[in-house]
């Protein structure tokens, strides 16, 4: 390997830890368990308050679960469609790779559409807002923090959707798609959790 | 280098040397480490703290068993072991790495000291939470209600409303109810039981339980904002006939009405001077506090102030120059203090008040001895 | 010898290694590491004086030498200061100029990560301390209990200063630790397996895993009570239906384990120094280690001890008493084995070795208090007294400050080259030895007669007065003491004796470089046999010594110099300070010429939030760069060609 006469593959150079994952993967798996951790605290606040205050409001009555269900399937087709890129990158197929970076972020802004619309027929058909109640405080806080977080990730996506066209990619890059990935996959459970645990158990 | 490192030490040694003795016999009762003192954990008047003495003395002795064997161990391994004059430096000892079966006695050994201490901790969590139903099925029931910075109890069965002091029969189980107004509060009488805290929007409950009539000091143990180190109270214990004789007391209204506030009884020497602080006091002060004592308003109740021992939630004995000085200078007294500048707007909190205090009220010395002539008439 | 590429365009990268710009735009684990040592030791000052001047005001009873709004001030900044940013700080420079040289390694695995780590360290102090500067310091206790905190209770911005301060400090812990575990796990010297590893290094690695779990409940606690405050919110706010409880759970499930990142790294520091005076290995390593990394598990299960008085009913009480006392075994076990380590050796009494067993003694003190406070009946009359203060008094001084200063004293010589004065450091122990004591060691007696925390004053009769008095006089001794070390670590850079490379006949790999390190750590690369390697070097078989293998013809590959982790923390700085102060006027941040009208999130907030994204993107797009070196030829004696070598580069 320290031989210079055969140059190894730039993508398995980054593979020689002593683990044999990447520092960057290894990174955002940290990071991916703190944000667990973050995401905890955030359900574990909302489930509390529904359990003491059951009644304050009838979430049945204020959401959409057509909609949700639509952007939460919009979601996991987003990681489907990542997935698709990812493996592009590895198959050095630039053209695939734009393709599904580009629908992976179509399918992620429509996620937030999707939200966005959410959040303003709350404030003004139902009248839920931040302080409107304790429900009001814990669902905003909570969805929108994953909001963000999914924002964040079109931002990173869209970047490297661009850097894509730059005389500077290099299939070495590959592994970044694959962190982004990570990341991306990690929102998109975060969701199937929050769906679960927010939306689909107040219609038990 | 060597003489003033000695010479140092020897300072230091000395410094301790007098310390010593100044903090294990303190002055005041003159006890040993103030074991009498007015909040002290070590003198317990009551079932509970009788029971949290004992199992601390359970501890006490556990840890000291072990600072003996343990630290023992550190000071003997380090005295026997030390490089001494006249060793050869390149010595090197046998590189032991360790010595399983041992690790796994000290190991064994700590989990049996720690089951000495976890069977009276379990029933001491027991005692304090399970609030005893007595034989005769009469237990004094009293709300504990924490104020910014000051204490209301309420008797419910009595329909008295009262500040700062808590009254109880002794020999019986008192049951409190406790309730915070505003922030987290804590309820801790030392010489009767460990501390509860007062939370808002939270009911929690203890019992407390006094063996012999007696005065005791409490104290706010969470903290409350500017005036929690001001934030005392006071306990009295009475005999059984005593206590009646307060209920009643405590019940009959000391004001002459809802439409007349003057006092029912009061020396006939001191009535144009009680007449005044009568009218000073409903321009002042009676919106904030109540001297109904079936009413509770946003002060401490006053209906029978004349009688209590402290003020301003014992901090202050209840005498003339204390009570002159609280009226007119509550600031001083109580930083951040809400009778001299009045109760902010929740919504507003930096504007005008929501509710006026003393602040602008000049009262003269003149004026603040009318009122303590008033209040003192509220037997 | 050395070239580096310019980087996006014609925004060339930094190349300047000295100087102010050299400093600021340092990559370097060890400069960065010394960055953190002289923030965290002004900041141990800056705790210190509001500490003095608590002591000072207990001195006598209803004394007023601080009014009581300044004394709240006073012990809410003392706490959040001491907690943030002096231990975690100076355990984090450790973390940084060792933990690499320890593995072998050339840096950490994320260099400009580790630079933001730093700065934004800086800005999250700055942000709090700032508060002094507007009148407005937070007065909340350093752990904030709400609804105290809430606007209506706590109108001015003291509160926003702090949660916003925090927030900046907790992305500072995160990104260490993202790198520290990504180091410690990938970065190894070939042959250092897991086992093999220095105990200061396991103990990097386990409190890493303790911030990034805990540090997320307490940055969503802190969103909670700001959107609370600024928002209207009701998470903690009981007349829109929130329970205050809350915040203290959630802030004790972060809090708990936040006193375990303190410790940890202090036992870690302890493991290393008394096996080198003893000359003997550390007895039961592997216990050792896994003990950390039960105490780490363990520390998350124990929180709710911390709120034993606030009415959680028989089971949780028990439960979390049960746990409580199950922690205190592989604290113990420690203990023992630092005790077996001393057994049977050769113990000499240098200055880091005082500090090492003064550890063990006060600790272990420390510890007893802490046994006592795990039986709820106990801790009933126990909690928010000054028992509770002396309680973690000694476990923070007499356990983490005396292990950072043993680490101080015992690293110097790798750190500088030069070699701190034995004898002075000696006089300087014993001073601090005997301050601590005095001022701590009465708080035991106030805590039992009934003294509660927290006071700004007390009253005569209480019969408190001469445990305060003596108190404070010990107070007094121990700040002289630190002081005089801060002073003699300052001189020492100046005046000290050359010390050469290993001047203690220690241990572990760092010592196998030159004092202070060259840039590139290591010359070659080490193929490790044992633990303990640089002993087994000098003292041991031939069997167990340490290979080394020459780096290739490219020569060994540094990464380059960065602005963009200062910008993206003066970006947060910004954003942060826009949230203190909006809503607020203008005036009020610019005094005289500010004006009346008032801040909204676009003025300030937004300009530093673009800032930071800006900062991020040129540091994805200028990349980690890289030049070569080429090292001293002295360091590659006996080092084998890298083509010879059948081990990877």
């Amino acid at each position: 390997m320290a031989d210079s006469s055969t140059h190894a593959d730039p993508l398995e150079e980054l593979k020689n830890t002593n683990t044999g994952v990447e520092n960057k993967k290894m990174a955002m798996w940290a990071f991916l368990a703190s944000d667990c951790m973050f995401f905890g605290t955030l359900i574990s606040t909302h489930l509390i308050y529904r359990k003491i205050y059951p009644t304050v409001v009838d979430p049945t009555a204020i959401f959409s679960i057509e909609l949700t269900g639509f952007s939460s399937f919009i979601l996991l087709m987003s990681s489907f469609l990542m997935a698709l890129s990812v493996s592009a990158s590895h198959k050095k197929n630039m053209k695939s790779l734009r393709f599904f970076l580009f629908g992976t972020i179509i399918f992620g802004l429509i996620f937030l559409g999707g939200q966005v619309y959410e959040f303003s027929h709350f404030v003004h058909e139902r009248n839920l807002t931040l302080s409107s109640n304790v429900f009001g405080s814990t669902f905003y806080v909570l969805t929108g923090t994953h909001g963000v977080h999914v924002a964040l990730g079109v931002l990173w996506l869209a970047s490297w959707l661009g850097y894509t066209y730059s005389k500077k990619f290099k299939w070495e890059n590959a592994l970044d798609i694959e962190t982004a990935g990570l990341y991306w996959h990690f929102v998109d459970i975060v969701w199937i959790v929050i769906f679960t645990a927010v939306y689909l158990v107040e219609y038990l | 280098m060597k003489w003033l490192t000695y010479i140092w030490i020897g300072i230091l040694l000395l410094i301790t040397g007098i310390s010593i003795p100044q903090c294990l016999n303190t002055a005041g009762e003159g006890s040993f480490i103030n074991k009498t003192g007015q909040q002290s954990t070590l003198d317990p008047q009551g079932p509970i703290a009788q029971n949290q003495l004992d199992v601390f003395y359970v501890t006490l002795w556990v840890t000291l068993f072990l600072f003996i064997t343990v630290g023992g161990a550190l000071a003997f391994a380090t005295w026997k072991f030390r490089v001494r004059k006249g060793d050869d430096p390149d010595f090197i000892p046998a590189q032991s790495h360790g010595h399983p079966l041992v690790e796994l006695g000290l190991v064994v050994g700590s989990a049996a000291l720690l089951v000495v201490i976890a069977i009276p901790t379990f029933s001491g969590i027991l005692l304090k939470d399970q609030i005893p139903v007595p034989e005769d099925g009469e237990v004094i029931e009293i709300n504990v209600t924490g104020y910014q910075w000051w204490w209301g109890f309420e008797y419910p069965e009595h329909g008295i409303h009262t500040a700062n002091e808590i009254v109880f029969p002794a020999g019986k189980v008192v049951k409190l109810n406790l309730k915070a107004n505003d922030v987290i509060h804590s309820f801790w009488l030392p010489k009767l039981a460990g501390k509860l805290d007062l939370i808002p929007g939270r009911d929690n409950k203890m019992w407390i339980q006094a063996d012999e009539p007696g005065y005791f000091w409490g104290q706010c143990a969470e903290y409350c904002g500017d005036s929690h180190a001001y934030m005392l109270f006071r306990a009295v214990a009475l005999s059984e006939e005593d206590y009646a004789a307060w209920v009643v007391d405590q019940q009959t209204q000391s004001v002459v009405g809802e439409a007349d506030y003057s006092p029912v009884n009061f020396e006939e020497a001191d009535k144009d001077l009680v007449l005044k602080g009568t009218d000073l006091f409903v321009q002042n002060c009676a919106r904030c506090h109540s001297v109904d004592p079936n009413v509770q308003t946003m002060g401490p109740n006053l209906a029978h102030f004349g009688s209590r021992t402290s003020i301003a939630a014992g901090w202050l004995e209840n005498e003339p120059e204390n009570l002159e000085h609280w009226i007119l200078h509550p600031d001083k007294v109580k930083p951040g203090n809400f009778m001299w500048k009045g109760f902010p707007d929740p919504y507003n909190p930096k504007g005008p008040p929501q509710m006026e205090g003393l602040k602008d009220a000049n009262l003269t010395r003149e004026d603040a001895q009318a009122l303590v002539a008033y209040l003192y008439s509220l037997k | 010898m050395s070239t580096t590429q310019a980087t996006y365009g014609t925004w060339s990268r930094p190349l300047k290694k000295t100087g102010l710009v050299g400093f600021l735009t340092t990559v370097d684990h060890k400069k960065i590491g010394i960055g953190y040592a002289i923030g965290a030791l002004f900041f141990l000052l800056v705790g210190g004086v509001e500490a003095l001047i608590i002591r000072l005001q207990l001195m006598s009873p209803e004394n007023n030498l601080v009014d009581a709004e300044t004394y709240n001030q006073l012990f809410t900044m003392h706490g959040t200061t001491m907690v943030f940013l002096a231990v975690m700080p100076l355990s984090a420079a450790f973390f940084n100029y060792i933990m690499p040289l320890q593995i072998g390694a050339r840096d950490v695995a994320f260099p400009r990560l580790n630079a933001l780590g730093l700065w934004c360290f800086i800005a999250g102090g700055v942000i709090v301390n700032l508060s002094w500067f507007f009148q407005a310091a937070p007065a909340i206790g350093w752990f904030g209990y709400a609804p105290l905190t809430s606007k209506q209770f706590d109108p001015d911005i003291g509160t926003d200063f702090w949660i916003i301060g925090l927030q900046i400090l907790g992305i500072a812990s995160l990104a260490g630790s993202f790198n520290f575990i990504t180091t410690i796990l990938n970065m190894r010297a070939p042959g250092l397996t897991m086992m093999r590893l220095p105990v200061f290094t396991w103990m990097t690695l386990i409190t890493s895993f303790l911030i990034i779990l805990a540090f997320p409940p307490i940055t969503i606690a802190l969103v909670e009570l700001m959107f609370d405050r600024h928002f209207g919110t009701h998470f903690f706010n009981v007349a829109g239906g929130g329970k205050p409880i809350l915040w203290q759970h959630v802030f004790w499930i972060f809090g708990h384990p936040e006193v375990y990142i303190l410790i940890l790294p202090a036992m870690g520091i302890i493991s290393e120094v008394l096996p080198v005076f003893s000359r003997k290995p550390l007895f039961g390593y592997p216990l050792v280690v896994f003990s950390g990394a039960v105490i780490g598990f363990l520390g998350f299960a124990v929180w709710s001890h911390h709120m034993f008085t606030t009415g959680l009913g028989i089971v949780a009480t028990s439960a979390f008493a049960f746990l409580t006392m199950l922690i205190s075994i592989p604290t113990g076990v420690k203990i023992f084995n630092w005790i077996g380590t001393l057994w049977g050796g050769r113990i000499s009494f240098s200055v880091p070795m005082l500090y090492a067993l003064g550890f063990i003694w006060m600790f272990m003190m420390g510890g007893f208090t802490g046994i006592m406070h795990s039986s709820p009946p106990v801790d009933a009359q126990q909690q928010d007294s000054y028992f509770v203060i002396a309680h973690f008094h000694y476990v923070l001084i007499g356990g983490s400050i005396f292990a950072l200063l043993c680490g101080i004293y015992f690293w110097f010589p790798k750190v500088t080259g030069k070699l701190m004065d034995e004898a002075v450091g000696k006089i300087f122990f014993y001073t601090i030895f005997f301050g601590f004591n005095l001022a701590f060691f009465p708080m035991h007696i106030l805590g039992m007669t009934g003294m509660p925390r927290r006071t700004h004053t007390y009253k005569a009769e209480m019969g408190w007065a001469e445990p305060n008095f003596w108190s404070t006089i010990g107070a007094l001794i121990l700040g002289v003491g630190i002081a005089a070390v801060v002073l003699q670590v300052i001189y020492s850079c100046f005046k000290g004796k050359p010390s050469g490379n290993n001047p203690w006949d220690a241990r572990t790999l760092e010592w196998d470089t030159s004092s202070p390190p060259k840039e590139y750590n290591f010359g070659y690369t080490p193929i490790i046999k044992a633990r303990d390697q640089v002993w087994e070097n000098n003292h041991g078989t031939d069997l167990k010594k340490m290979d080394k293998i020459a780096p290739d013809s490219h020569g060994i590959h540094m990464p380059d110099q960065s602005w963009w982790p200062l910008v993206v923390s003066i970006g947060l700085f910004i954003a942060g300070l826009g949230v203190v102060f909006h809503h607020q006027t203008w005036g009020m941040l610019i005094p005289f010429i500010g004006g009346d009208s008032v801040i909204s999130l676009l003025h300030i907030t937004m300009p530093g939030l673009l800032l930071t994204f800006f900062g991020i993107y040129m540091w994805a797009l200028e990349g980690p760069g890289g030049y070569h070196l080429h090292p001293d030829p002295e360091e590659l004696k006996s080092a084998i060609d890298p083509k010879e070598s059948g081990h990877w580069e």
